[in-house]
């Protein structure tokens, strides 16, 4: 199932499908990528970060990145 | 030549695959706990109980034990008794300035019994530095030191991002903030790590204006104890009412978070030393020569009747606005170079409870210390032009929101 | 000579620094302590080499002062060999950057730091391997126990710029 990186439920893992163009860039250097499995570890309440592991690395997006990124949900 | 994004993504894969293989990962303690403390709802009570134990670290060795239980001691016992009678002069210009500017008592020159009110470089300026902000400082650099090392400050970013994001900055603007905690000058350098020009400034002023140091904390809990959380509590409130309106009016953009969380690791011991260290080292050569400097020049201006004469002309602003009394209009135009012994003048003043937090917090705002406001011109004249411009509405709106919240409570 | 040192936020290269040229610089767990650059400089085979502490960058597009600091270093010094420090436990985004770099036609030495922690990980890398695709010296390093250091140290002199088009080739193509 697709949904949005801020969409999914804690503990939640899937592969990313999409990474808006303008955002490809940016989240490069922190491993994020089309084709990369990640595992979303918590999110902050009020609109706050969402906090996702890749490759054992945790890396904290703010929630309108996370809105720009498609994962396939496993 | 060189790559597109995805034609390098595709090389790597093939790197990889061919370099690397991904054993099985055990999930550790360390993993775990990192887990917990980014999760809102573990995360946030341990955040607070960690600031919190941080605050009662600070004020039970520096204030309590460090300075009264040692310095004071020290320093009213026997430095100035004995730098009291060794001095040649008493009485005369240079005695006053560098030694103590005493009172008169009937017209005879009378000496000070303590070295707060001795106002003399080598007495309240030495004591202040040594006795007062030095504990502070070492207690204050120790403790971030740890935080930072373990790992836990982009964890704490992490949980304050939705805060700071009202205002236009993003969960880092922790970092500058707790570092000027200790001194400003450290933390105006840290606000490149934020991204836009806009972001920098709103931290930079917001910084300046609302962040006491650890010299001006040092001395708040020395001379106003019991006060002290709430004149915190209406700077805290202060930065994000400001904050709110500069990311309102500031143009520019407020890029979203995106940070690296390192797993937690154990402090080097050699590391932290070398860091404090180097931190105190910092304070004591590029800020502490200006705290003295601005020290000689109160002095002076005491004594040539400047202060004096700027406080009465000011007087009926600091009355009528702000709602404090006439005595305080001398500390406040003396802090504009003296934060730190501005408040400590300001503690022998008779007032009620609520004009001495008005008092202090307006301290607090004023203009940033010199050294500070060096480091804000590095960063460039317009961003620093700007702040002041933001620091003159600050002192006078939100001093005179102060003293009406006063009113309308009926303490003012 | 001029070496750059260069790497993402925190993967240890004030620790390179320091152990390098025996200064003081500190650094901590988190992204950005490093904001401003700092230079120093070592001696290898009897002549002085400067080296600088650039400051963490995740990529050579920046995203914030102090990653500008660090891309504006790397352009303003088109002479530079460059460090390359990558964290050996998260050897993709590194190589990700090292290869940006490598693309620029700097000569890179790339050091695989933190390879206790990407043992403890049972992460594997064949760093031979890696070398001989990448045509670049490749050294796996623990920075804070001083492991691998010296021999960093003697490859920087066989470091030389390398064609993308090598690598690709090395690597067995793109498709």
């Amino acid at each position: 199932m697709k949904k949005k990186l801020s969409e999914m439920d804690y503990d939640e893992k899937g592969t990313v499908i999409e990474i808006d163009r303008d955002l490809q860039k940016r989240v490069a250097g922190m491993g994020i990528r089309v084709g990369k499995k990640l595992r979303m570890i918590t999110k902050q309440p009020i609109k706050g970060p969402v906090d996702v592991i890749v490759d054992e690395a945790e890396t904290s997006l703010g929630l309108e990145l996370a809105d720009r990124i498609i994962v396939e949900v496993d | 030549m060189t790559l597109g994004l995805e034609e390098r993504w595709t090389l790597i894969d093939r790197i990889s695959k061919a370099t690397v293989t991904f054993g099985k990962y055990e999930h550790t303690l360390k993993d775990a706990i990192g887990e917990l403390t980014v999760k809102p709802l573990t995360g946030i009570p341990v955040a607070i109980a960690i600031l919190y134990g941080f605050w009662s670290v600070f004020g039970s060795f520096a204030g309590t034990l460090c300075t009264d239980g040692f310095f004071v001691k020290l320093f009213d016992g026997y430095w100035l008794p004995w730098i009291q009678e060794a001095f040649p002069g008493q009485g005369d210009l240079l005695y006053r300035i560098l030694v103590d500017a005493g009172g008169i008592d009937s017209g005879e020159f009378v000496l000070s019994d303590n070295c707060f009110e001795a106002f003399g470089a080598l007495t309240s300026g030495l004591f202040v530095a040594i006795g007062v902000v030095l504990p502070a400082i070492v207690i204050f650099y120790l403790m971030l030191a740890l935080l930072e090392d373990v790992g836990y400050m982009p964890r704490l970013a992490v949980l304050i991002d939705t805060m700071l994001h009202k205002i236009g900055l993003h969960g880092y603007a922790i970092v500058p903030t707790i570092l000027s905690l200790g001194c400003n000058v450290p933390g105006v350098a840290a606000t490149r790590i934020l991204e836009t020009k806009k972001q920098r400034f709103i931290m930079m002023t917001l910084l300046a204006i609302f962040i006491p140091c650890g010299a001006q904390i040092g001395i708040m809990e020395k001379v106003v104890p019991d006060l002290l959380g709430w004149i915190l509590l209406y700077l805290l409130i202060g930065y994000f009412i400001f904050g709110y309106i500069l990311n309102k009016i500031v143009p520019g953009r407020a890029p979203e978070f995106l940070i690296d969380v390192p797993p937690y690791r154990r402090p080097l011991l050699g590391n932290i030393a070398k860091k404090v260290g180097g931190r105190i080292r910092g304070f004591f050569t590029v800020a502490l020569p200006f705290v003295m400097l601005g020290c000689a020049i109160v002095s002076v201006l005491y004594l040539l009747g400047v202060i004096q004469f700027l406080g009465d002309l000011l007087a009926p602003i600091f009355v009528n606005w702000f709602g404090v009394p006439a005595e305080t209009a001398g500390p406040l135009v003396a802090a504009f170079l003296r934060k730190d012994l501005a408040v400590a003048q300001l503690s022998v003043i008779e007032m009620t409870e609520y004009q001495m937090i008005t008092a202090v917090v307006l301290v607090s705002i004023y203009f940033p210390c010199v050294a500070t406001f060096a480091m804000m011109l590095k960063e460039g004249w317009k961003e620093l032009l700007g702040a002041l411009a933001a620091l003159v509405v600050v002192v006078f709106a939100y001093g005179g929101l102060i003293h009406l919240i006063g009113i309308l409570l009926g303490v003012a | 000579m001029k070496v750059l040192l260069m790497g993402h936020p925190n993967v240890g290269k004030s620790v390179f620094f320091n152990r390098l040229t025996g200064a003081n610089v500190t650094e901590s767990n988190y992204p950005g302590t490093t904001v401003d650059y700092t230079k120093g400089w070592m001696k290898i085979e009897g002549e002085d080499v400067e080296l600088v502490d650039v400051p963490g960058t995740f990529s050579l597009d920046p995203k914030d002062k102090a990653e500008d600091v660090a891309v504006a270093m790397l352009h303003e010094t088109k002479d530079a060999k460059v460090i390359t420090v990558i964290d050996a436990s998260k050897i993709e985004r590194g190589l990700y950057l090292a290869l940006e770099i490598i693309e620029e036609g700097y000569p890179v030495v790339i050091a695989l730091n933190m390879w206790d922690v990407a043992w403890d990980k049972n992460i594997r890398i064949d760093a031979r391997n890696l070398e001989k695709i990448l045509g670049v010296p490749v050294v796996p390093t623990t920075a804070i126990s001083g492991e691998g250091i010296k021999e960093l140290v003697s490859r920087l002199k066989s470091a030389k710029p390398v064609e993308v088009d090598d690598i690709i080739a090395n690597a067995g193509g793109l498709t």
